[in-house]
């Protein structure tokens, strides 16, 4: 009972003012003798720190905590935020921290209501909580209470407290420099943060930033400096979330004659752009230009053929063209291309902003998509075969090729361009990856622009010839032979037609491909039909462009309804032994770890059914019997995913190599970083990668 | 990438690391760690001799923990048995769990082999092992600041997060129930397969005692 007794009076004995712990001496100040209804009282909390320990500024710096204050307060009085003096650098081996020795000086601004009782006392007290550390930090705490008499009038001045108020005063900052400007690390600074800060007095003799949120710089690293042209150039070495970081801090001068000043500054940070994130740091400019480049290239990939076929017929038409005419369509093309890679690059953002798990060629994982493109390619295919005759706008679709209704030829330019991005966008070709990846980290604008470049690369060669009458006067003259040529370019369009019927057997399985042959079948009954009644009466004619309407209306049923079916094994583009021998096997994350965790090399091929240039590359270099050899060689477990269906698993891998598309090759060396191989693959390009983990020429082959 | 990083470390505190490495006798540090790259060499021995490093632990999600049995920081959690909480929770999800001692010789926290291995026992810790590292060297090439400051290495050796255990920075106890545990939250997005979302948080607590 009597220890329990002492145990409840205990923390009575430290409810005093000063308190004395083990490192510091506490005390609570008032600046006046008394206080006034109304008006603000100063306080000042003071620690007294044993030598060569400290305790800590607001940002504490690479380790340590600032010290807190819990008010206990009378009703309708309030307590301000704890104020702290500029503090000095204390350098702990190779870390630093922010904080004071000797002495700490936090002042205080506490508000007593204009109703309160004159003469009635005020009763403060501050429960304080500190750290302090010299080699080892304790933390400490102390309840200080404070009775203060309350007048009409402020009372005079306390001269007990005088002396540490006027220290305190002199310990925080003079002012508020505006205009500073932090510049933000850039490859360009060599990784570095440079603050410019005007100043109009004479030059410092020392000058420290101390940021006052961790993270935006080294706190331990040098500060070098120089005075240029009024301004001081400061440069800081960035923290570990330098880009995260808002800039906020102060600055401490001292001149020759030591006279210590200090400045609270809050930098404007103009450059702003977040290079610091796991994305490669490629510039805006830098991912422009390859933006235009890789525009320029998907010209030439494989997934972009059957638009060549359609250009190349556009082409021949324009041959009997005037100059000005020429360039319009080729504008007019331009447009096309552009209006829908910013369509598809909107909604990819739009997706993006709603927190969905999509990448570039999104729109190719959506199989009533998948569908409507291959209703589209055996419209057009049966448009130039001769078999259907499209009037307007469909009819432009197919590149028209008429020469003599050159009325339509802007708005069937125009819809040419449109088709052209639509298909090329899901393959992204060379030079593409990195500047897609890059575009979509970034904010709306410069993504938009990104995207739109990469539009603009692919519609240049067209436009090109176009508008320079020297490449245009090279075009053959029009004539009979344009007949026998559109007939011929209908099966490239089957071909597609194919090839996107193929893509959506792997996303839906046999269900999706029977609901397709259908809508294909009621499309082109509703369009010999229309063809049959086109020549009768008004009546027949209706009918048959009505019975038309209807089959386009069930075919495109059919295909939304392809978005309900399932494949029938998951990643089945995944799994398998190949005719060479190679055998593969999905790729999850789990795999991938595993496989690293066994030492053994590991090759992920990241592919989609619906991306060509992937499927050219596995059937010309990597399904080969050299690249087998070498994989069964060196034990090289072979991970593919297939990200032919929405795969977060696999957007999420794509993002950590900053790519938003494939295909996408990777090769993991044991206990080794992983290397990123080009995206259009030989058989002596892989081999090469994988040098020297498999040596290239292995003389007896182990099969 | 990493060349122009070099370019810069080289640039500022060059000399002091190359006279340093040239005391300890050990490897220029060439970088500072970053999340998303991959995470900085190392080769440590463990209370029983064992020798741990990069290729011992590639394949496994691996958490570092930098600590000193008497900084009060580390007292908070393990008194409060909110780290062996998380160490077992850790472990047996397959994660290999470092403790790592950084404190020089003659300095608050620098333990023998076994007076580190009666530290785990009488604490009832759960670390996969206990790396003694008294040159620094390690704590260096990560640059931990505090005890405790934590790291996350993915199975892929990329180091995904680094900072404070959670988002509480102070040494009292009562702290604990209601704070963002953010090991605990990175190891969630790891086993989720998503990318860590709060990767650099500020570590906290008594420096290092290199």
């Amino acid at each position: 009972m009597p220890l329990l007794l002492i145990l409840l009076f205990l923390p009575w004995l430290a409810w005093a003012n000063p308190v004395t712990t083990e490192h510091v001496t506490a005390r609570l100040l008032a600046e006046r003798q008394s206080a006034a209804p109304g008006q603000p009282a100063e306080l000042l909390l003071v620690l007294d720190i044993r030598p060569h320990w400290h305790t800590y500024w607001r940002n504490p710096g690479d380790s340590g905590e600032a010290p807190r204050v819990e008010w206990t307060l009378p009703a309708g009085v309030t307590a301000g935020p704890l104020g702290f003096p500029h503090p000095e650098l204390i350098r702990v081996g190779p870390l630093a921290n922010y904080g004071y020795s000797g002495r700490a000086l936090h002042p205080v601004t506490i508000q007593v209501p204009a109703d309160w009782p004159i003469g009635a006392p005020l009763t403060l007290r501050a429960a304080a909580q500190w750290l302090v550390c010299e080699e080892f930090c304790v933390p400490e705490s102390a309840v200080l209470d404070l009775t203060l008499p309350t007048a009409a009038v402020p009372g005079p001045a306390d001269p007990a407290s005088a002396e540490p108020f006027a220290a305190a005063r002199a310990g925080l900052p003079t002012g508020t420099i505006a205009d500073a400007v932090l510049d933000r690390p850039s490859a360009a600074a060599g990784g570095g943060l440079r603050l410019t800060v005007p100043w109009t007095g004479a030059r410092p003799a020392e000058v420290w930033y101390f940021s006052g949120v961790w993270g935006l710089i080294d706190h331990a690293a040098p500060q070098p400096w120089r005075e240029d042209a009024g301004r001081l150039l400061i440069d800081l070495t960035p923290g570990a979330a330098s880009s995260q970081t808002d800039p906020d801090g102060v600055l401490v001068t001292r001149a020759d004659d030591g006279r210590v000043q200090s400045f609270t500054l809050s930098p404007t940070a103009p450059s702003a752009v977040p290079t610091d994130v796991a994305a490669p740091p490629l510039g805006l400019a830098l991912a422009l230009g390859m933006a235009f480049l890789g525009g320029l290239i998907l010209n030439l990939m494989p997934c972009v053929f059957p638009v060549l076929a359609i250009k190349a017929l556009g082409l021949a038409q324009q041959a009997g063209l005037g100059t000005a005419a020429r360039v319009g369509q080729g504008l007019a093309y331009t447009a096309g291309v552009l209006v829908f890679f910013g369509l598809i690059a909107g909604l990819l953002l739009a997706l993006r902003a709603g927190g969905a798990a999509v990448g570039w060629g999104f729109q190719l994982q959506y199989p009533p998509v998948v569908a409507g493109l291959a209703y589209l390619f055996l419209v057009l295919g049966l448009s130039l075969a001769g078999a259907v005759t499209l009037g307007g706008r469909l009819m432009g679709l197919a590149g028209g090729a008429v020469p003599g209704r050159r009325g339509h030829g802007l708005a069937e330019a125009f819809w040419t361009g449109a088709l052209a991005a639509l298909v090329a966008a899901p393959c992204t070709a060379p030079f593409m990856g990195a500047a897609l990846g890059y575009a979509v980290t970034l904010p709306w604008l410069p993504a938009l622009a990104i995207l739109l470049t990469l539009g603009l690369g692919l519609a240049a060669p067209f436009l090109l010839v176009s508008a320079v009458p020297f490449l245009a006067r090279r075009l053959p003259r029009p004539g009979a032979w344009m007949d026998t040529l559109k007939q011929l370019l209908a099966f490239p369009m089957f071909a597609t037609a194919a090839w996107l019927i193929w893509v959506l057997s792997v996303q839906t399985g046999p269900t999706g491909v029977a609901l397709v042959l259908t809508g294909l079948l009621m499309l082109s009954f509703g369009l010999w039909l229309r063809e049959r009644t086109a020549l009768g009466s008004d009546r027949r004619r209706l009918a048959g462009g009505a019975a038309a309407l209807a089959a386009l209306a069930v075919a495109l049923w059919l295909a939304v309804l392809t978005a309900q079916s399932v494949p029938v094994a998951p990643s089945a583009a995944g799994r398998g032994t190949h005719t060479s021998g190679l055998v593969s096997e999905p790729y999850t994350p789990e795999q991938l770890a595993a496989a690293r965790a066994q030492g053994r090399p590991v090759f992920v091929n990241m592919t989609a059914a619906w991306c060509i240039t992937c499927l050219v590359n596995e059937r010309v270099a990597l399904d080969t019997a050299a690249v087998a050899a070498a994989f069964a060689r060196g034990q090289v477990r072979y991970l593919k995913g297939d990200w032919t269906n929405r795969d977060a698993a696999i957007t999420d891998y794509l993002a950590g190599f900053g790519r938003n598309g494939v295909p996408l090759y990777v090769f993991y060396p044991p206990g080794e970083p992983p290397r990123v191989l080009s995206q259009v693959l030989t058989p002596a390009g892989v081999i090469a990668a994988l040098a020297p983990t498999i040596p290239p020429n292995q003389s007896q082959p182990e099969e | 990438m990493r060349a122009s990083r070099s370019i810069f470390t080289i640039k500022t505190p060059w000399l002091a690391v190359l006279a340093l490495a040239a005391v300890l006798g050990a490897p220029a540090v060439s970088a500072k760690p970053e999340v998303g790259q991959p995470a900085p060499a190392f080769s440590v021995t463990d209370t029983t001799g064992k020798t741990w490093d990069l290729p011992a632990v590639a394949g496994k999600t691996v958490v570092l923990e930098w600590t000193n049995h008497d900084c009060p920081y580390v007292r908070k959690h393990y008194d409060s048995g909110n780290m062996q909480a998380l160490q077992k929770e850790a472990t047996g999800q397959g994660v290999l769990w470092l403790s790592v001692i950084s404190s020089a010789p003659g300095k608050q926290g620098n333990v023998s082999p076994a007076e580190a291995d009666a530290l785990t026992k009488t604490r009832v810790a759960a670390p996969t092992a206990v790396l003694l590292d008294p040159t620094g060297t390690m704590g260096q090439a990560y640059g931990a600041q505090t005890t405790p400051h934590l790291y996350v290495i993915d199975a892929t050796g990329t180091l995904v997060y680094m900072g404070g255990i959670d988002d509480r920075p102070t040494s009292s106890q009562a702290d604990i129930p209601g704070a963002k545990n953010h090991v605990r939250a990175a190891l969630a997005d790891l086993a989720a397969g998503k990318p860590v979302a709060t990767a650099v948080t500020r570590p906290y607590g008594c420096s290092v005692k290199y």
